[in-house]
């Protein structure tokens, strides 16, 4: 008698905590209040696809100034099958971009780095779940990403990190990301999309810490077929884990406006 | 009888519901849930203007005068075509969104204390420091080679790091605190039980606010928009930052700003934002102002600043034109 | 310089005391020129519907026959976007009449001071008097 109350106790403690959304299930999940997957924290990927999505040696960076600091290092690559179905027009500015990776990328302009290379970019990011709307605050460039449950209608204009509309299959938060621009790489490699980009991602968490990430791109003006990438991303189980903000601007300036600096020479 | 007399009142009960607004909404963890879209554009004046001295609120009457004399129209430029003045007034009114009235709570400023409504003065030695700042600048500018800023005055143009915060996308004042400025007065807050999100649509601002009770970061690590910690009092949110960039200056604030937020929605539609200015080495003494947001129409939208700033790159090509033509054979 | 910022305390009516001072993001005088006043008319190539600034680009007739595009600075686009509009709101093909200051590097860039149809109607939005976003 006295087994079966202290169970029903504990039961119901746990329950309630995870009502509360403190509380964790069987596989070690965190569920919020609506038994959804609780995906607030801070995360991060680690890997090296943000030099290139590709598989790719070790290399020498922008600076060799700076000796092996700003070198590359290798990489297996998180591309599904190894390799990215160009165009032939495309293959050919891909290359064309990998020349003048070190001044083009819009990485190095401290511009918003666009989906999915945000959630790869080797700076923590941090997920903070409500009930209609999960904001997505990224470290690098202060970038931010509004996913909303529900029908937003279109988006008015393109924009740098798309417009992104979610909605639950099972403890998969699949997130359908349309508008982008057309001034994003995928790293920083030169492999780059057009304004017609699709993105579809599936983030399913793999016990407490680590989700298991997917991203379907879609760009028929510049790849004859979809393709995939595939990685974990993990959270940050120090204590008391922030994203802080990475603002670079005032890092970017030179490169940007140098040439109409005083005293530079011929004004634009 | 008696069922019709007490069907008569429940109805006229639930008509009076219908007009008064709801009730706050409560997250599942008992606190009033702040999250939503909000805007605070409003044409109430920061500091009470001198004819208002010693007036802390409007009557209804008065709210409705002022309203209808300070709404601006940015199209009405007859008079100053050719000037300046209609360049920096830049485009048509319908781009513009400053607000169009008042505060609900009728306030005559948003300063709240000291009860005069006026931001306190500056601490001489800070009032000295911003004087030969600004003296230093201007006399950059005794050759060609500037360009106006916003205050009205011509500023150095050498390199982008001589243009004010706002024209190179680092800062704008609409962040910490939030106050509103000539558009874009939205802001969308999401709530969850350990951490409250503030995105300012301006810019792209972030208020990162833990409710861990984690302290602040070392005094080494600071931030253009602070390093905010947030706890509950009752069901009032409250916001201790500090950490500040001392370049952002705001109202004459320098690095070692300490600023305390107090948010608290007062019902579904309505949130009540107080902010108080603590800098013992800029102000005399601490002040604060009161800010009424209101449910916001519409969606935030990106607001990719930096990323498309041509501004900066005409601005900087003006001065270097402008030196050019100080510098031709017949103008030396 | 003070008899223009007389002016504009005068047009703005309280633009002292205001809580939120009528600035665009970065000073317009600082890019284009008072001096150089200019009226452009001609159809719609493109809009660049972004921030900090929205770009109108219009072809020009020039007298000698041959065609000019103009960039057309503007406003933040997110206020039109809370109005309902979006990138197709501003079809290419479409006539336009532009006032504005030319751009003090010379280049074919003006700021749309005040934008309209051929006809005179607002490009946009009227007085957005009475239209604000509290909905009340």
């Amino acid at each position: 008698m006295g087994r079966l109350r202290c169970g029903w106790t504990l039961a119901s403690l746990l329950g309630l905590s995870s009502a509360l959304g403190w509380g964790q299930d069987a596989n070690g999940i965190r569920r919020t209040a609506d038994g959804k997957p609780d995906l607030n924290g801070v995360w991060q990927a680690m890997n090296a696809a943000n030099w290139n999505i590709l598989p790719h040696s070790a290399g020498p960076g922008p600076a060799s100034a700076l000796g092996a600091i700003t070198a590359e290092p290798p990489g297996e690559g998180i591309v599904e099958g190894g390799t990215l179905p160009y165009l032939a027009e495309a293959a050919a500015k891909q290359k064309e971009n990998f020349k003048h990776r070190w001044t083009e990328d819009p990485e190095a302009k401290c511009y918003m780095p666009g989906v999915p290379r945000a959630n790869y970019m080797p700076y923590p990011f941090q997920i903070v779940q409500g009930k209609d709307t999960i904001l997505m605050t990224y470290s690098f460039a202060g970038a931010v990403r509004t996913v909303r449950f529900g029908d937003p209608g279109k988006a008015p204009a393109d924009s740098w990190m798309g417009w992104s509309v979610a909605h639950w299959e099972g403890d998969t938060l699949v997130v359908d990301v349309t508008s982008f621009n057309d001034q994003t790489w995928f790293d920083r490699a030169g492999n780059f999309h057009s304004d017609a980009l699709h993105v579809v991602e599936r983030y399913t968490p793999r016990g407490r810490d680590i989700l298991d990430y997917e991203a379907t791109m879609e760009d028929p003006r510049t790849f004859s077929r979809p393709w995939k990438i595939d990685m974990p991303i993990y959270r940050h189980v120090e204590k008391n884990a922030h994203a802080l903000e990475f603002q670079c601007i005032e890092f970017a300036e030179e490169l940007l406006y140098g040439n109409l600096r005083h005293g530079k020479g011929e004004s634009k | 009888m008696t069922f019709r007399l007490f069907s008569l009142t429940t109805m006229a009960a639930l008509a009076a519901l219908a007009q008064s607004p709801k009730p706050a909404p409560r997250a599942a963890d008992g606190h009033p849930d702040l999250s939503g879209i909000w805007t605070n554009a409003t044409i109430t004046p920061f500091e009470r203007p001198r004819e208002l001295a010693g007036k802390e609120f409007f009557t209804p009457q008065e709210a409705l005068d002022w309203e209808k004399g300070h709404v601006r129209n940015f199209d009405k430029r007859d008079d100053i075509k050719g000037t300046t003045a209609d360049v920096t007034l830049a485009y048509n009114d319908f781009w513009w969104d400053p607000g169009t009235r008042l505060f609900q709570s009728r306030r005559t400023s948003i300063v709240i204390d000291p009860p005069d409504g006026h931001v306190p003065a500056l601490l001489p030695a800070r009032q000295k420091q911003l004087q030969e700042e600004a003296a230093a600048r201007r006399k950059r500018c005794d050759r060609p080679g500037c360009g106006l800023e916003n205050s009205g005055q011509p500023g150095p143009a050498d390199g982008p790091e001589d243009r004010p915060l706002m024209e190179r996308c680092l800062s704008f004042s609409n962040a910490a605190p939030m106050v509103s400025s000539a558009y874009n007065n939205d802001y969308e807050i999401v709530q969850t039980p350990g951490f409250v999100g503030i995105d300012v649509e301006m810019v792209h601002q972030m208020r990162r606010i833990p409710l861990d009770g984690s302290p602040h970061p070392a005094s080494d690590v600071r931030f253009w928009v602070g390093d905010s910690r947030g706890r509950w009092e009752g069901d009032t949110l409250v916001v201790d930052t500090t950490n500040f960039r001392g370049e952002t200056q705001f109202r004459g604030a320098d690095e070692n700003l300490h600023l305390t937020e107090k948010l608290t929605r007062l019902d579904a539609d309505t949130l009540r934002y107080r902010f108080t200015v603590d800098d013992p080495t800029a102000f005399t003494h601490p002040w604060t102002g009161e800010v009424t947001f209101v449910k916001a129409k519409g969606l935030l939208y990106e607001y990719a600043c930096h990323e498309g700033n041509e501004g900066m790159t005409g601005i900087l090509a003006g001065a270097r034109a402008d030196e050019k033509k100080a510098a031709a054979p017949g103008n030396r | 310089m003070k008899t223009t910022l007389l002016k504009v305390a005068m047009f703005g009516g309280v633009l002292l005391a205001a809580s939120a001072p009528a600035i665009a993001h970065h000073a317009f005088a600082a890019e284009f020129d008072s001096n150089k006043p200019i009226k452009l008319q001609g159809k719609v190539t493109k809009m660049d519907w972004i921030n900090p600034h929205s770009w109108i680009h219009i072809d020009v007739k020039n007298a000698d026959g041959t065609v000019t595009n103009w960039a057309i600075e503007c406003g933040s686009p997110n206020t039109l976007f809370r109005h309902g509009l979006n990138k197709d709101s501003l079809p290419s093909g479409v006539e336009i009449v532009v006032e504005g200051y030319m751009a003090k590097d010379g280049g074919n860039r003006a700021n749309g001071r005040d934008v309209t149809f051929t006809d005179g109607r607002k490009l946009f939005l009227g007085s957005s008097a009475g239209d604000s976003p509290e909905g009340k």
